[in-house]
């Protein structure tokens, strides 16, 4: 299938950032002219991701955050990725509730979020390198 | 982001306006928690009728706000919350512990 459109930008792991990210990729995917519901949808889960990246990749110390979008005729594609301390267990950290962050009054959602309000998420990590998570959305168009 | 405090006999008035994701949420956390130990009230309402966005760390404040407001045997809810955050709201499952007036 060959992409309508791509992006890709580079940001310092601040919490900052996480609203410059869901308004990027907002901005971006608007131009599919989806409905307002997928557009918060879609931001929704960016903010999920680099929060993550932030909290847990990084551990709140500086590093480097990438985000592509790309958009085919049909649907778009997210990758969100932290070059962070990774995770460990993987399937442990999609498990709904669970958080290694209590203390950050972490609600334990983030992936059972972007699970739920994207059509599809994998997460790559490994344990000092870094984690990669692609999701997608179809954009059923008005 | 901003919040704003009214009272109403015991309870604090929380009116949250703006977005609530991680960034946020460390500030509005400091700021309800002060106003909640320095005002006479034991229960707490948060108005969310001025939020506009609100990701997971939303259900981390709402819940960690739910357990200091118990822990004085006060009662917490959530009022006037938006179309667009109610999903989020609705997936947490938050409905089955904190009142919430729509």
């Amino acid at each position: 299938m060959q992409p309508v459109n791509r992006m890709k930008t580079e940001f310092l792991s601040k919490s900052a950032n996480e609203s410059f990210a869901r308004v990027v990729a907002a901005s971006f995917v608007a131009q599919a002219d989806p409905s307002i519901d997928i557009l918060a949808d879609i931001r929704t889960a960016v903010s999920e991701a680099v929060t993550n990246s932030v909290i847990h990749g990084y551990e709140e110390k500086e590093g480097v955050i990438t985000m592509e979008c790309i958009l085919y005729q049909d649907h778009v594609e997210i990758i969100i990725e932290d070059f962070g301390k990774g995770i460990p267990d993987i399937e442990q950290a999609r498990t709904p509730l669970f958080t290694t962050r209590p203390d950050l009054e972490r609600s334990g959602m983030g992936f059972t979020v972007m699970e739920t309000f994207m059509d599809s998420l994998e997460v790559e990590s490994t344990p000092g390198k870094g984690t990669k998570i692609r999701m997608t959305k179809q954009l059923v168009s008005r | 982001m901003d919040v704003r405090f009214k009272r109403d006999g015991a309870a604090l008035i929380a009116m949250i306006e703006g977005e609530i994701d991680h960034h946020s949420s460390r500030i509005l956390k400091e700021r309800i928690d002060s106003k909640f130990i320095m005002e006479p009230v034991k229960d707490m309402i948060m108005d969310l009728s001025r939020v506009t966005f609100m990701d997971s760390a939303g259900i981390g404040l709402i819940m960690g706000r739910m357990k200091k407001v118990s822990s004085v045997g006060g009662k917490m809810s959530i009022r006037n919350p938006r179309p667009e955050i109610m999903k989020m709201l609705k997936m947490s499952n938050i409905e089955s512990l904190i009142k919430l007036d729509a």
